[in-house]
Parts: structure tokens; C-alpha cells; sequence
């Protein structure tokens, strides 16, 4: 097997193939970026605006469970965004080349679920219209923000993540970014000669960016870490049963490059689907990506069985009855589906004819994902409505408001990946050209 | 707005941040008891609470799907089956725990303890994340899933002296602080430092047909409710959370004979 | 100018960024320090909050005359609180007194005048001025008087105490009618008539539950609807730890109510067997040898039917435990007997109560505290013109026989609150005129061809002495707290007026200019009547502090209690068999309505925060239900929530199921208070009202409609029904709430 599973390109191919599939836009595109930029407002803004002039109460949260579906859907995302920067990062330490065709795919998609899941905190919150409070903006009332609370953590950590991320893809694309003026014309030039901060290959420049971007790759890591580390303490530092779990910041973690290296498959797949990346992204990577998976689902599993230990061994009656709840109680056909997506569908990935089959690969990566957003979902859905006075028990169904915005943010979520796709070269040109073999006339 | 630097002010600065119990010392500790062996489970004092702070009407929609506002409410459990079937009452309101989940949790410090041991709820302040709710272990944070409104002229037995909320923040019992403010402001008046006991009646308190609960200040070893507070019976609710509740329950008496 | 290399330039923005950062940290450590975090979010020190101006006056929700202080801004009514001076509730107030403000500015009163367009029933109204309302009824009205048939005017009112009432009885006889009754749901008229036989006193006494060792209840819900809630709830915190020696209460009913949750044992005895489990305990009394009266063998004998063995298999209590009860009873320092609740609503329900007043007599409770004291008779105006089923069926008949033309209603809502059975409704259509004098478009008022807003009690002036008094003779006058909320007026004004437009003598006889003058003038009287040394100079100031005051009383009373009347009853003694209408076979299930402790006899049913109010013992908001044992439902395949058809011989209603663990087998029990289908958006159209299954039956000796004595048959609809309730699990499931030495498992 090689990294080229149709024939290695030349240079100038890898220039044509990338660049064309920015250039040149046919009619395809257009009806896809019209109907997710149409789901997008019917399903996700108009909803959001009704619910902006109701209130909250729109959707199905109640005085027993104050958090819904749109806080699971934030964790989702945010779990979704780690495998992009954070994947790409390691393995640009690790130095493995498999990652270059793949890895600005995988940091978009960082980029585009973060944005996606900070839309949720503002669907979530009550007053919209005051959400700049939670940051602290010098004002005349000597209002600060409470550095205590793990939403303050979250707020600083998810746009450090963010401003991070962004400049890691953008300084990553700069080369591929004066490759794009250098075939354009008109203002298209003009904008990518700005875009490129007047990129012109030497080599004094491609020694900067190597070391810009090493101290980036290793400065990210902590980061994404952190995010979903801090994102689970939203939760676990409530004393909420169910929720008060000291693994929860590993747990999260794990889920979150879990769910999204599973995401990167589902991508991948599309873009070689749609963008006939079939040169660039091959077999390789997705044997790569499902020993990946493979990994992580049984770190996954093993936490889960972790949680159901530490549980029963603390005894109490709150952690027992809050568990009792999840894996018995009304969601419990969710729960299971999430047990046999996350912990038992990935099992097939010990075998090589699936991990190397893209079609039962996109299965499993969409089905681990499935399981993800149904582990977010139980998380709130099961835990907070059932705390600690029986009497104040109480049930939480969302509403068709919060089913219609989720399923509108997949849409949100495909077409900012639209935009972009016409906007930065989806494979990194340059890197790719790194792993070429060098050409030789007699060859 | 400076005019001199004082340099003093630094070490100043560094010894009032790391004083240890800066929240153990409240100018008052504003407390209430409890006795479950008087509570009849009458909800006089829920709807006294309603009228006093302004609690909306949600109707029997909002109702069912769960998005009532009470800020005190009677629990009922029962023991037994019949013919040998009880069944208790315990008022439920905000604990003003001492050590109160909820406040760490707030973003914007909509939440917070004031010097006078109060969990206070800031609606002007809350952007609604809703956190403290969650954090709660009592429960007893509600919030405004809509904007409330009254059927005219029912708005016009509104307290002027309590605002009402808009829709997308968190209320809460208060401990009814406009009534500390103004027995408060009346001390001020009269030239006193301090509030006399059983000057602060608040609304639940006052109503209670069978004088179940006490008020005071329990900084004040005299007064009524420090003396209440130490009855043998005495217990706080869920204390094994170690939220240290200002909330004190006498636990009923079951004496069959 | 020089060059700047690149590198310069960023040791520079370094060096200037170092700089900044350190004078940034030095600012902020030398500023002063803020002495809290968050200052700007706590308002203003000096803030002071307006100043309200409090009235005093007296609750009218319930007959119990609790004294209230009504907070005021700026006019408006803001909060009602208990009068802390008032003897009956001592500063304290239930959840229906505090509602009150719901009335006052409920969106759905009726805001002017109205005459009936369509046909009657329709609802079709249309305003018109107070001049033109008064002259059309006074012009009836004086017609009658003209023509001498001024008796077939017929006064209905609500339970009215004080002098508004005795201004109804001059009104009406004036007019030359005897034509005056009031129809009250909640008029305990049973427990009045058994008092009568009992102690020869008609009026109630005063229950001493503050002193009192050991409460037996025989269904007195007494902490929720019996008499006066307030102040037995009262005496029941001093009974629990108000005092050194804790008092128990024992509750006997087939449903547990709210004081049959917080008494110590609660015991379901056959529903209408009380008087014999009464009189079971009271024969253990006199053979003990703890009555030692001069008559002991005269009570010996009457007593002898009632064994152990027949008590236990009558009641369905076990024998051990009519033992227990008899010793504690009879042993105890201080007990106190209490009849009400079902167990003063069935057939045979003045029996039972006599029978509950012997034991009182029998344990030497009377007279004494913690037992029976006799209250003086009220200062002023006990309801007198009370009538039951019978008189309401008269009623009714003379109705449909056209004996009435001119019916004029107050304040009650038999339309409601009676049995279609009963014919109300149906005599209502023959009568040519009805005009309602109304707050509230409730389903009697909505029959009317006229009607004349009233004032609610927070906007009118009145006044009343409370009964069951508290041992002295109180009174209290009711005094309007705000303008006006609409164009309507007191119904005192009302008659008044009506009196200066009918003309005759009646100007002459009733010449006050309004409820305030008449009410003061009553006062006068009253102030040197009682009083003989009293300066009648020195009214307005005695009027003034009564007003303000809210309350008068009379610390050292004569006659007041302590006078224990000889019982009569020996040889009445006979707790009569309940019956209950409808065939055991097929109505298995005896139903057990009762009042609800938040929307009372269904007067509430109007005040949201009353319908927002969970139901005391099952949580449930703004609905109607039907209780249970689970054990039966299990039987007959009923689960929580399933829609039950109720069919009794009288009527069917449809109601959803509420699994209740604390009532027996073979009771369903369902509380009164929804069900209207009028009197406005809160009450209209929700639930269902059980009054209309129960059987036309009376009890046997006062005539009283016995709501208590119907059987009922229950069908299991098949389709579900939403109940709005706000409990989550009803169990502590072992954790630390109630009793903290419990560790939760
Ligand atoms: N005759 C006359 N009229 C005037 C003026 C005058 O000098 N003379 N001055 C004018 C001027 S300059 C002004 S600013 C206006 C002021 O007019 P308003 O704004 O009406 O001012 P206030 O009457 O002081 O306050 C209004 C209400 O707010 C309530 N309140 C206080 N704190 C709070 C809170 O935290 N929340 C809520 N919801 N309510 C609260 C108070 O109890 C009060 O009932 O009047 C103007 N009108
Ligand atoms: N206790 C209390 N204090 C308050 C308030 C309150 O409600 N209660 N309200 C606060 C508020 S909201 C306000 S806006 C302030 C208002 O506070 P101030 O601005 O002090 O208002 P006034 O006392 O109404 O008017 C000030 C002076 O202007 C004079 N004046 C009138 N017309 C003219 C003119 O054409 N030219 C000149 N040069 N002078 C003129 C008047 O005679 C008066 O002496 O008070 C604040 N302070
Ligand atoms: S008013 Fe008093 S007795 Fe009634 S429920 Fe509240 S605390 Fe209990
Ligand atoms: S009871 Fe709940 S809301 Fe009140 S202080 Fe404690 S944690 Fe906060
Ligand atoms: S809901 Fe309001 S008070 Fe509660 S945590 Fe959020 S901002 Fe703070
Ligand atoms: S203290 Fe005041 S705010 Fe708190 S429950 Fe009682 S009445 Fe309501
Ligand atoms: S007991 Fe009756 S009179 Fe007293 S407050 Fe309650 S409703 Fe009013």
C-alpha cells in the first residue's frame, strides 16, 4: 500500500487537482450550499428567533432540568472540534506523514464545530442580549465576571482554543494561499496576495513558518486538552449525581477525540467523495484513522465501566438512583444504543476489511457519532432532573424546537465547510507536495 | 479618583484577599427554623410568598410542563403503606447555604453571598445560564422561562417594592430582602446600628398559621431564632453535602405510644 | 532619521509591552482596596422603599371572621396579612385568606350593571347605568309592595353574619315578605343542631386545641376547613411544642385529610359508623368507672348496645384499638372530641355528633381547658335565616309553582353548590324576575335578568363577630382598604338605595345614606348597649380605634365561658346506621367528597393563586380527581391518570384517577371546589364538581343535604387524563430529609 492509492501526481497535478476544486464551481455545489444554507435558517434561526422572543421556555427544559439538549449539543460539538487541531498537531510532531493530505480538513472542521457549539451557549442562555457579561470587558460599573465558575473556564477556554486553532490553519495555509494568487487574476489576486502576507518561498520563510508552526503544534495540545477537560466541569463540578465524577475531565477528553476522529472519517469521506480527492486521501489514512478509533473506543468503554464502578462502590443512595435511572429508567434504550455504538460497533475495526472499506467505515464513524450525541444527551437528559429530594423528581423531553435547531446545526456545521472549501485549499498543496517522491527525469 | 498612592494599601489589599473566612463574618446571619412538628403542610406561607414577591401566575399549561415558580413549596413524602400511612411536609425554600453551590457557579455574579449571609439572586445581572439551578441540591431556583404577565387588573396587587422579572433569568426565595432593607432602614432612622429581633418578619413567616418558623439574626446569640435553632431536634437537610444551610428544621416528633 | 532594524523594533514592542503590564499590575496593586466584589449590583444604601399605609378588616373567604391588615400603596391593595391584634387568628392568615387579592382584582368580575338581552342562560348581557338598574328593581320591587304581593319576593343570600344581615332581614320584612334565607354549603348546621340537643346551646363553642392532652377527631379537618382553620391550626402549634406536655392527635376518617396527615394516628373507620365508634369509646368510659356522674347507670344503659365486638365490626376498627382510644381518652388530662368533615355530612350525622359531644361530657371535658368551652352568643347577627335541603326544595317548589316573582340573590351559588337533583336550576326558569347582586358571574348569577355588581369585601364596609367565638365577646368591623376597583357597589349601598326608591315606610325605617352610616349607627347602639356607662360623646373616638384597631373586644367578659350545661341526651343517645343512597351491588364504593382546603367549597375556584396552589395532600394544580387505594385500582386495573367514569344514582361525572395511599378499600373520595361552568377564566370549563353525584338524602334529623352518603360505581374509560401535579417520587427513598439519624442506603 501506498500513500497514493491511484498513481502518484506530479506537482503541477497536485496544484491543478487542489486548486480546481476551489476554481472551479459547478452547479452541484450551489444546490448543496442552497439547501444547508436553507435548513440552516429554517431549522436552526427561525426556531432560534421565535425562541428569542418567547423565552427559553420554547424548549422543553422545566424547573427539574434546566439544561437540555442545547448544553449536550455544545458538548457534542466541542467534542467534535478536538480531533481536528488537536490530531493534526500530534501528528505533526510525530512527523507522520500520512496526516498532511488530511490535516486542514480536520483543523476546518475544529474551527467550524467550535463556532457551532459557541451558537449553542447562545441559544442556551436566557438573555442573549447580556451574554457579553460573561466576558470581562472593562466597564464603568466595575462589573466583573466570576472567575470561579467553570463557565468563566469555558469561556476563556474555548476562545483560547479558538483564537489558537485559527491561527494554526491560517498560518498553515499561507503557502497554499500565495499558490491560489499565483494562479488567480483580478481582485481574486489581490485578496490571496493579502491573504498570503506576500508568501514568496524562500527559504528563510519556509524556516519560519516550520518553526512557527512546531511552536504552534505543540502549544494547541494542551489546549484542546483543556477544553473538554474544563467543558466536563461544567458538570462535574456541580455535586449533581451522576455528575460529580472525578473522571469526567479524561472522560470527556477521551469522547471528544473519539467522536471526533470518527468525525474526520465521516469528512474525509465526503471530500473524496465530492472533491475527487481519491489521489490524496487514501487506504492508508483510514487504516490510520480506525486503529485510531479502535484505541479510543476501548479507552472509552473502559471509563464508562469505570463510572459504573465508582458509582455502585460509593454506595450512596442519590449515585445509585441516578444510575438506576440512565440504564433502566425511561432512556434507557438510549443508553444502550450509545453502549453498543461507542463500545461494540467499533469492535469491527479489528478487521482490516472494514477499517479498509470507505463505505463501511463512513457506518461505523456516523454510528460512533450517533452513540456520542446520545452519551451528551444522557449526560443531561438522565442526571439533572433526578438530584437529590425525591419530591422535586422531575422528566425532561425536548421540544420540537430544540429537534429542529439541532438538526439545523449540522446544517450550519456543512456550510461554513462549504465556504471554506471555495476558500482555503481543502488539502494543504505544499505538504502534500512534501510527500511526493521526488521526480526524476529518468523515472 | 485617586489622588494619593498609599503604598500601605498594597499589603492592605493582600491581607483582606487571603483573610481566611471572609464569608464567616456576616454583619448579620440572617436564619430561619423550621419546626416540622408544628408544619401542618397548610401552604399558607406559599401563597404569602407569592403575593409578597410577585411570583407569577404560569396557568395550567406552564404548570404541567413543569415551569411553576414557587420560591417556597411543601414537599410531601410518605412512610408506610396503609392502613399504616404517613405522610410528612417539609417547606422547601432556598437554604442560603453558607457554602452555596449555586454561587460558585454563576458566570456573572448574578449570584452571590452578601455580608449579611444572604444568597442573593442579582435578576438584573442573571444572563440565564441557568448553572446555579442545576447546582442547586435543594432545588429551589426558578426560572423565568417566558416573560409572566398578568390578567389586568390583577398587576395592580404587584409589591412595588419587589421587581418583577423578565423572561430568561433565575429567582429565588431572597429571605424577602426588601423586608431586611426596610427594617433596616428603619433602625437607620431611629438612630439605632442594628436591627432589633423579630424586627425582619418575612412574608412565609409572618403568614404560618401554626408559628412553624422563626427569623432572626443568628449572629445574635439572644435572639429568637439561635435559641430555636439549638433545640435538640434541630437538623439541617441533605448536611452531609456540607453546604452549611442557614435553614434550620426541627425534626418532627414520633411518639406513638 | 535613523533605521530601525526588524529587530530593534520588537525588542522595542517588547520592552513597551513589559513596561505597560508592570505599570498596569503597579496601578492595580495600589489602588484602594474595594471592599466587595460587587458593589454596583446591591441597590443603593439609602434606597428606602415607599410607605404603605396598612387597613384593618375581615377576611371573608370562610365563615371563620379572621381579622386581616390589608397593605396599600399608592391605593392599591398589595398584600393581606393576618391582624396581629385579632383574637381568632392572632396575625396569622391561611392560604384562602391571602388570596383574597384575587378577587379584588380579578380580571373577571363584573364591572357595571347588566341586563339580560338573550334568552336566560345565553350570557348575553348589556351595560346600563346604576340609575336605570336600581329604578327597574325597585320599580318591580315597589309594584309588588303596591299590589300586596310583596311576599312572593324571595331574599337569597350566602352565609351573611353581622349586621348587613339583619339589614337583609328589615329590608325584607319591610318590604312585607318573610321571604329571607341563605344557602351556605359550609354552614355547619348539623354540628349547631347537635350542640342543641347536647348542651341546649345552639351556637358553637370554643374548641380549646392549644390546651388540649389528647384530640380525637371524628373527620374535623380542622387544620384545613373545619370552622376555623386559622385558629385551630393555631392551637394545634401550641398543642405540638408550645407548651411542656406535647399533645397527640388522633384522626378518624376514611380519607386522610391534612389533619389527619399530621395527627399521630390516623384510623379509617367505616365511613358513617363515627357515632358508634363514639359511643363504643364512650361506653368504655362509663364502665371504667371514669364518668362518675350522678347518672352513670342511666348512660350504663343507654350505652349498652354498644360492645366491643359491634363497635369493632361496625367501624372496622379493630377492639384493641377502640381500648386504646377509651383509656387515652379517658385518661388523658385534657381531651377533646371533634365531629365535622364526612362525619357531619351524612344521614345520620347529628347523631354521630351528638354521640362525638357525649364522650366530651363523659370525660368531664366541658367547661374546662383543653376541652368544650361555652362561648356567650356572638356580640351581633348569628346567620339565623339558614336553610337546608328541605327549605331549598321548598323552595324550589314554591318556585315552580310560581309562589315567587321576584328572586333576589346574594353572595351563593346553589346552582353549584346543590344537586341538579334538587331542582334548583329548573325552578330558577319559572321564576318571571331574578336579580343578582354579584361580584362574580358564577352559575347562578349567570341565570339572572339583572345584576348588580357588588363590591368585594375589600372594597365594602360590614362587619362581624366571629363563630365560633374565643371564649369573649370580639367583634370586628369591615372597612373598604382601596377606591373602587370598577362602578360597582356594596350591596348594603345597594339596598339602601333600593329601600329610598321603593318608597312606604322603608326610607323612614332604613334612613342611612349608606352601608358606612348604617354600620356606624349599629356600632352606637352596640357601643352603649353594651357598655351602659359609656359617653355616648365618646363614640367617634371608640369608632376610631375600633377601626383602627380592627378588632373590639371585651377582656372581662360576663357570662363567658366556663358554664357547663347539663347534656341532655341520655336517652337520645343512638348513633343511628348511616344510609347511603344507591345498592351496594351496584355501586360498590361509597364516594367521600370533601371540601378543599384551597379552593374551599368551590368559591375559590375563581383566584388563581388558589388554582395554582398544589392540593395539600396529593400536590394537584387546577384539575379535578379521584382517590383511591391503590390496592383497589390495582383490582380493577387502574392505573394513575386513567379517566374514570364516577356513576352514582344521582349523576356521572368523569374524572382522572389518583392512586391515594391513605384511604380505605372500599371509599373513593374526590374534593369539591372545580367543576363550574361559569365564574370566569380561572374557574370555567376545569374539572369537575362532585356535587352532582350526590343522592338527594338528608340527614334525619335537621334536614341537612347528606353529601356524604352516596355509593358510586367506577368505569375505567380506557382513556388517559392529564393530572397537573408537582410532585416528582412521594418517598424519602432513604435519604437524609426528614429524619437526619437515617443514613440514606
Ligand atoms: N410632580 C413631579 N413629577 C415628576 C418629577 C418631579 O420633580 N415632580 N420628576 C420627574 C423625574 S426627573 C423623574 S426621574 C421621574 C421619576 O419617576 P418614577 O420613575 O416613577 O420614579 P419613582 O416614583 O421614584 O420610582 C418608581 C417605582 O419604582 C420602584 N422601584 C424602586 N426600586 C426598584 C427596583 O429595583 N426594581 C423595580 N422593578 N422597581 C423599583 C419604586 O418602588 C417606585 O414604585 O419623575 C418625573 N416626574
Ligand atoms: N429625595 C429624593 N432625591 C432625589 C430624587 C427623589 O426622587 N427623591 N430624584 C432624583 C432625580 S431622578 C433627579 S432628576 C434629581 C433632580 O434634582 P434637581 O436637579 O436638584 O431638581 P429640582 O429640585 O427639581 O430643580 C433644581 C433647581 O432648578 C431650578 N430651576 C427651575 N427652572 C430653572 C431654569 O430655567 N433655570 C435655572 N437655572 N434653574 C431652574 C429650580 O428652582 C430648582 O431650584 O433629584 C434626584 N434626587
Ligand atoms: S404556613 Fe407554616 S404550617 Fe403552613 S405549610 Fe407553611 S410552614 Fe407549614
Ligand atoms: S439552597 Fe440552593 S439556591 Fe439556595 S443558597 Fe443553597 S445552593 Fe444556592
Ligand atoms: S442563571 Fe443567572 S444567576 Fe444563575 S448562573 Fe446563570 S447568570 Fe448566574
Ligand atoms: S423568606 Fe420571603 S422570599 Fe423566602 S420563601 Fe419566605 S416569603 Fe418567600
Ligand atoms: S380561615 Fe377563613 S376567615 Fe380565616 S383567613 Fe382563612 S379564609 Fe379567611
Amino acid at each position: 500500500m501506498t500513500m497514493f492509492d491511484h498513481g502518484q501526481p506530479t506537482y503541477a497535478e497536485v496544484n491543478r487537482d487542489v486548486l480546481s476544486s476551489m476554481l472551479e464551481t459547478g452547479p452541484r455545489y450551489w444546490m448543496l450550499l442552497g439547501t444547508t444554507m436553507t435548513i440552516a435558517g429554517v431549522c436552526f434561526f427561525m426556531p432560534w428567533i421565535y425562541q428569542l422572543i418567547v423565552g427559553v421556555g420554547a424548549a422543553g427544559m422545566n424547573r427539574n432540568a434546566l439544561w437540555g439538549t442545547y448544553l449536550s449539543n455544545f458538548i457534542f460539538w466541542i467534542g467534535l472540534s478536538h480531533s481536528g487541531t488537536l490530531l493534526s498537531a500530534v501528528l505533526h510532531i510525530t512527523n507522520s506523514q500520512w496526516r498532511k493530505s488530511i490535516y486542514r480538513s480536520a483543523e476546518a472542521m475544529t474551527l467550524f464545530s467550535l463556532m457551532t457549539a459557541a451558537l449553542f451557549v447562545m441559544v442556551h442562555v436566557g438573555r442573549l442580549w447580556f451574554v457579553h457579561w460573561s466576558f470581562p470587558i472593562p466597564n464603568p460599573m466595575g462589573l466583573w465576571p466570576n472567575f470561579r465558575s467553570p463557565l468563566m473556564f469555558d469561556v476563556m477556554a474555548i476562545t483560547t482554543y479558538l483564537t489558537a486553532s485559527s491561527i494554526f490553519i491560517y498560518m498553515g495555509s499561507v503557502p497554499d494561499f500565495a499558490a491560489v494568487r499565483d494562479v488567480s487574476t483580478g481582485i481574486r489576486r489581490r485578496l490571496y496576495t493579502v491573504f498570503s502576507f506576500g508568501w514568496r518561498g524562500t527559504a528563510r520563510e519556509w524556516h519560519t513558518l516550520g518553526a512557527a508552526y512546531m511552536f504552534f503544534a505543540v502549544f494547541v495540545i494542551p489546549l484542546a486538552v483543556s477544553v473538554h477537560s474544563i467543558v466536563s466541569w461544567d458538570f462535574a463540578l456541580s455535586i449533581v449525581p451522576g455528575l460529580h465524577h472525578t473522571i469526567f475531565a479524561p472522560y470527556f477528553v477521551c469522547g471528544a477525540i473519539y467522536s471526533g476522529t470518527a468525525g474526520i472519517v465521516t469528512v474525509m469521506y465526503m471530500l473524496r467523495k465530492f472533491m475527487n480527492f481519491e489521489r490524496y486521501i487514501g487506504e492508508k489514512h483510514l487504516d490510520y484513522l480506525g486503529k485510531l478509533l479502535l484505541v479510543l473506543s476501548m479507552l472509552w468503554t473502559y471509563i464508562n465501566i469505570l463510572e459504573l464502578f465508582t458509582t455502585w462502590y460509593s454506595g450512596t443512595s442519590f449515585e445509585m438512583e441516578a444510575l438506576d435511572f440512565r440504564m433502566f429508567g425511561f432512556y434507557a434504550p438510549l443508553y444502550w444504543e450509545m453502549i453498543l455504538f461507542c463500545a461494540f460497533v467499533p469492535l469491527l475495526m479489528l478487521f482490516r476489511k472494514i477499517r479498509l472499506s470507505w463505505n463501511k467505515m463512513l457506518v461505523v464513524s456516523i454510528l460512533i457519532n450517533i452513540g456520542m450525541l446520545t452519551e451528551r444527551f444522557i449526560i443531561v437528559a438522565t442526571s439533572q432532573p433526578r438530584k437529590f429530594l425525591p419530591d422535586a423528581f422531575g422528566f425532561y423531553f425536548p421540544s420540537w424546537i430544540e429537534f429542529s435547531i439541532t438538526f439545523g446545526s449540522f446544517a450550519i456545521f456543512t456550510t461554513l465547510f462549504l465556504i471554506f472549501i471555495k476558500w482555503v485549499p481543502a488539502v494543504s498543496i505544499y505538504e502534500v507536495k512534501e510527500t511526493l517522491k521526488p521526480l526524476r527525469r529518468d523515472a | 479618583m485617586r489622588s494619593e498612592v498609599d503604598m500601605s494599601n498594597v499589603l492592605d489589599k493582600l491581607r483582606e484577599y487571603s483573610k481566611p473566612g471572609y464569608y464567616d463574618e456576616f454583619d448579620y446571619h440572617w436564619t430561619m427554623t423550621i419546626d416540622l412538628d408544628r408544619c401542618t403542610g397548610c401552604e399558607a406561607c406559599v401563597v404569602a410568598c407569592q403575593a409578597e414577591n410577585n411570583l407569577p401566575i404560569v396557568g395550567e399549561e406552564r404548570y404541567a410542563e413543569a415551569r411553576e415558580i414557587k420560591w417556597i413549596r411543601i414537599e410531601r413524602y410518605w412512610e408506610g403503606e396503609f392502613p399504616d400511612v404517613k405522610l410528612n411536609f417539609i417547606p422547601m425554600l432556598c437554604q442560603h447555604c453558607d457554602e452555596a453551590p449555586c454561587e460558585t457557579a454563576c458566570p456573572v455574579f448574578a449570584t452571590y453571598h452578601n455580608q449579611d449571609g444572604l444568597n442573593t439572586q442579582i435578576y438584573n445581572r442573571c444572563i440565564g445560564t441557568r448553572t446555579c439551578a442545576v447546582y442547586c441540591p435543594y432545588e429551589v431556583r426558578y426560572f423565568n422561562w417566558f416573560t409572566y404577565t398578568w390578567d389586568e387588573p390583577l398587576e395592580q396587587q404587584l409589591n412595588p417594592d419587589v421587581s418583577v422579572r423578565e423572561k430568561g433569568v433565575m429567582e429565588k426565595c431572597t429571605f424577602c430582602i426588601q423586608r431586611i432593607r426596610m427594617a433596616k432602614d428603619n433602625a437607620k432612622d431611629d438612630g439605632r446600628r442594628r436591627v432589633r429581633d423579630g424586627e425582619v418578619v418575612p412574608a412565609c413567616v409572618q403568614s404560618c398559621p401554626t408559628e412553624a418558623m422563626s427569623f432572626g439574626d443568628s449572629n445574635d446569640p439572644d435572639s429568637k431564632v439561635s435559641q430555636v435553632m439549638n433545640s435538640p431536634r434541630g437538623y439541617k437537610v441533605l448536611e452531609e453535602l456540607n453546604t452549611v444551610p442557614s435553614v434550620i428544621y426541627l425534626k418532627k416528633v414520633h411518639d406513638d405510644v | 532619521m535613523s533605521k530601525i532594524s526588524r529587530r530593534d523594533l520588537l525588542q522595542y514592542i517588547g520592552a513597551g509591552g513589559v513596561g505597560t503590564g508592570a505599570g498596569y499590575l503597579f496601578a492595580e496593586a495600589i489602588k484602594r482596596p474595594v471592599e466587595f466584589l460587587i458593589p454596583p449590583v446591591v441597590p443603593p444604601e439609602d434606597y428606602s422603599p415607599g410607605v404603605a399605609t396598612w387597613y384593618n378588616t375581615v377576611c371573608n373567604q370562610c365563615s371563620a371572621g379572621c381579622g386581616i391588615s390589608v397593605r396599600t400603596r399608592e391605593g392599591r391593595a398589595k398584600k393581606i396579612e393576618g391582624n396581629p391584634a385579632h383574637p381568632v387568628n392572632q396575625g396569622r392568615l391561611c392560604a384562602r385568606g391571602q388570596a383574597g387579592l384575587n378577587a379584588l382584582y380579578n380580571p373577571d368580575r363584573i364591572r357595571a350593571p347588566l341586563k339580560r338581552v338573550g334568552e336566560r342562560g345565553d350570557g348575553a348581557f348589556e351595560t346600563i347605568s346604576w340609575d336605570e338598574a336600581l329604578t327597574q328593581v325597585a320599580g318591580r320591587l315597589g309594584r309588588l309592595k303596591i299590589e300586596d304581593r310583596a311576599d312572593r319576593v324571595q331574599l337569597l343570600t350566602g352565609g351573611i353574619r353581622g349586621h348587613l344581615g339583619e339589614l337583609f332581614e328589615q329590608f325584607i320584612t319591610l318590604l312585607g315578605s318573610d321571604r329571607y334565607a341563605q344557602y351556605d354549603f359550609t354552614y355547619p348546621a348539623n354540628l349547631r343542631l347537635a350542640n342543641r340537643l347536647s348542651f341546649g346551646i345552639e351556637h358553637l363553642p370554643y374548641y380549646d386545641i392549644a390546651n388540649c392532652d389528647f384530640l380525637l377527631s371524628f373527620g374535623a379537618d380542622y387544620l384545613g376547613t373545619w370552622l376555623s382553620p386559622v385558629h385551630f391550626s393555631l392551637g394545634y402549634g401550641q398543642l405540638r411544642q408550645g407548651r411542656e406536655q406535647r399533645g397527640r392527635c388522633i384522626q378518624i376518617e376514611p380519607r386522610m385529610s391534612l389533619s389527619g396527615a399530621n395527627a399521630d394516628e390516623w384510623i379509617a373507620a367505616v365511613p358513617g359508623s363515627e357515632g358508634v365508634l363514639a359511643l363504643g369509646i364512650a361506653r368504655i368510659l362509663v364502665a371504667d368507672g371514669t364518668y362518675t356522674g350522678s347518672d352513670r347507670d342511666a348512660w350504663q344503659r343507654a350505652l349498652e348496645p354498644y360492645s366491643g365486638d359491634r363497635v369493632a365490626a361496625a367501624t372496622g376498627v379493630a377492639l384493641e384499638r377502640v381500648q386504646q382510644l377509651a383509656a387515652e381518652f379517658g385518661s388523658s388530662k385534657a381531651s377533646l372530641a371533634i365531629g365535622g368533615g364526612a362525619a357531619a355530612a351524612g344521614t345520620n350525622a347529628v347523631a354521630s355528633l351528638v354521640a362525638v359531644n357525649a364522650l366530651n361530657h363523659l370525660a368531664g371535658n366541658l367547661g374546662q381547658p383543653g376541652g368544650i368551652i361555652f362561648n356567650s352568643a356572638p356580640v351581633f347577627g348569628s346567620a339565623t335565616r339558614h336553610a337546608g335541603l328541605t327549605q331549598m326544595t321548598e323552595l324550589a317548589a314554591s318556585m315552580q309553582d310560581g309562589a315567587i316573582e321576584v328572586l333576589l340573590l346574594h353572595d351563593t351559588n346553589p346552582i353549584y353548590a346543590m344537586p341538579d337533583a334538587a331542582g334548583f336550576a329548573d325552578a330558577m326558569a319559572a321564576v318571571p324576575t331574578i336579580v343578582a347582586m354579584s361580584s362574580f358571574m358564577d352559575e347562578t348569577t349567570a341565570m339572572a335578568d339583572l345584576i348588580l355588581p357588588t363590591d368585594t369585601y375589600l372594597e365594602a364596609w360590614g362587619d362581624d363577630a366571629p363563630e365560633p367565638g374565643v371564649g369573649l365577646p370580639v367583634a370586628s368591623i369591615s372597612q373598604p382598604v382601596v377606591a373602587r376597583v370598577y362602578d360597582t357597589r356594596s350591596v348594603g349601598d345597594i339596598v339602601l338605595s333600593l329601600a329610598r326608591r321603593i318608597g312606604f315606610e322603608l326610607p323612614v325605617a332604613l334612613p342611612w345614606a349608606n352601608t358606612k352610616e348604617f354600620i356606624k349607627d349599629a356600632w352606637k347602639k352596640l357601643y352603649t348597649e353594651l357598655d351602659p356607662q359609656a359617653d355616648a360623646a365618646d363614640f367617634e373616638e371608640f369608632w376610631l380605634a375600633a377601626l383602627q384597631a380592627g378588632v373590639w373586644g371585651r377582656v372581662e367578659a360576663t357570662g363567658g365561658p366556663g358554664d357547663a350545661p347539663a347534656p341532655s341526651t341520655i336517652p337520645d343517645i343512638d348513633a343511628a346506621a348511616a344510609t347511603f343512597a344507591g345498592d351496594t351491588a351496584e355501586f360498590p364504593f361509597i364516594l367521600h367528597p370533601y371540601l378543599s382546603a384551597t379552593l374551599f367549597d368551590g368559591r375559590g375556584a375563581n383566584l388563581p393563586w388558589l388554582q395554582e396552589l398544589p392540593d395539600q395532600m396529593t400536590s394537584v394544580v387546577y384539575g379535578s380527581w379521584i382517590e383511591l387505594n391503590p390496592a383497589t385500582a390495582g383490582e380493577l386495573g387502574i392505573r394513575d391518570g386513567d379517566l374514570i367514569e364516577v356513576e352514582s344514582p344521582a349523576g356521572s361525572i368523569r374524572a382522572p384517577a389518583y392512586l391515594f395511599p391513605a384511604i380505605e378499600p372500599g371509599v373513593v373520595a374526590m374534593p369539591f371546589g372545580q367543576g363550574h361552568t361559569a365564574y370566569g377564566r380561572y374557574a370555567q370549563n376545569r374539572g369537575v364538581n362532585p356535587v352532582q353525584l350526590v343522592a338527594l338524602q338528608s340527614d334525619q334529623q335537621s334536614g341537612e343535604l347528606a353529601w356524604a352518603g352516596t355509593r358510586v360505581k367506577l368505569r375505567n374509560t380506557g382513556e388517559r387524563a392529564r393530572v397537573v401535579r408537582n410532585d416528582g417520587i412521594s418517598r424519602t427513598l432513604g435519604r437524609q430529609i426528614l429524619h437526619p439519624e437515617e443514613n440514606h442506603a
